[in-house]
């Protein structure tokens, strides 16, 4: 056992930056004691560092996963709507849904920060919204596309942007998700230190 | 009606009650590998902890910490009596429906 091995500066920063203020403690301790009790003597410093980076992200993915989920059900749900029931004009959809999207990130960085009184928060939340939403979206179209695809449905997809945008698009929602959860954070960071003032 | 709890809540109540004094977070966590006999994620056992202390079935208090900890501090648990009502509550479910069955099952069912 070494009282000396360190895990990685950044993932304990990202730790603090996602729990509650009151919660780093003792949670970034208990894995602290782990790293250098059990897993550091064990694998050594690279896959010790490489567990430590994985708790955290299971930390951030916890935190996100109702953001992401709602996030990566709307993309599913406006997909199978073009499909399914494709519109003449795809303006009024494309303007409810991104203003959804748009929503949805920025309440996940605002929620983040409001727990954790941290902007960065927001913006760690936001990606892992998107991210999370995105991994969701495609497993989503994929779904779909197993049980439906006739040359009807395969026609309405060309027509509502192909399929290379059904599995870009979610990939590129990454950066809205990093801005979008910023400007959450930052809102809630503040509404938080208004609230306690 | 206590709360019902799902088996992950279980193990985690269970345990603390196995380690009584020294039931914190880490601690926690090796008693649910242990039992589980698999490897589980902080992240599972620290949120599994927060939903029961929201719903009052434990409480907590921060104690000191050790060097091996970097000196922060350790969050020990203990169990509400709501929580020991859940408990015995979901031991007698398990109880009433094994109830006239011997275990292991054998044979074809």
């Amino acid at each position: 056992m070494s009282t000396s091995a360190t895990p990685p500066r950044w993932a304990e920063t990202l730790l603090r930056a996602i729990l509650k203020s009151g919660d780093f403690d003792s949670v970034s301790g208990d894995l602290l004691e782990e790293y250098r009790e059990s897993i550091h003597p064990v694998r050594g410093q690279r896959r010790a560092d490489l567990w430590y980076v994985t708790e955290v992200l299971g930390f951030a993915s916890r935190s996100a996963r109702l953001w992401g989920t709602l996030f990566g059900a709307a993309v599913v749900a406006r997909n199978a709507l073009d499909w399914f029931a494709p519109p003449l004009n795809f303006q009024t959809r494309a303007a409810v849904s991104t203003y959804l999207g748009v929503g949805l990130l920025v309440a996940s960085g605002f929620c983040a920060a409001w727990r954790s009184r941290s902007a960065v928060a927001g913006t760690v939340a936001g990606v892992t919204t998107a991210a999370m939403g995105g991994f969701i979206s495609i497993v989503g179209a994929v779904g779909l596309l197993a049980i439906w695809h006739g040359p009807q449905t395969m026609m309405a997809i060309r027509g509502s942007g192909g399929l290379g945008e059904v599995f870009t698009l979610p990939i590129l929602m990454i950066l809205p998700g990093l801005l979008l959860g910023t400007v959450g954070g930052i809102a809630g960071a503040a509404s938080n230190r208004f609230h306690s003032a | 009606m206590a709360d019902i709890l799902g088996s992950f809540e279980q193990a985690v109540l269970l345990a603390i009650v196995r380690l009584r004094e020294d039931a914190y977070g880490r601690a926690v966590l090796k008693e649910v590998q242990s039992r589980l006999g698999r490897d589980v994620a902080a992240g599972a056992v620290h949120a599994t902890l927060a939903r029961l202390e929201g719903k009052n079935l434990i409480a907590s208090r921060l104690g000191p910490g050790t060097p091996v900890r970097g000196g922060r501090s350790r969050r020990f648990y203990r169990l509400h009596p709501k929580g020991l009502h859940a408990l015995n509550d979901a031991r007698m479910t398990v109880d009433n429906l094994w109830h006239g069955l011997t275990w292991p099952l054998k044979g074809s069912v």
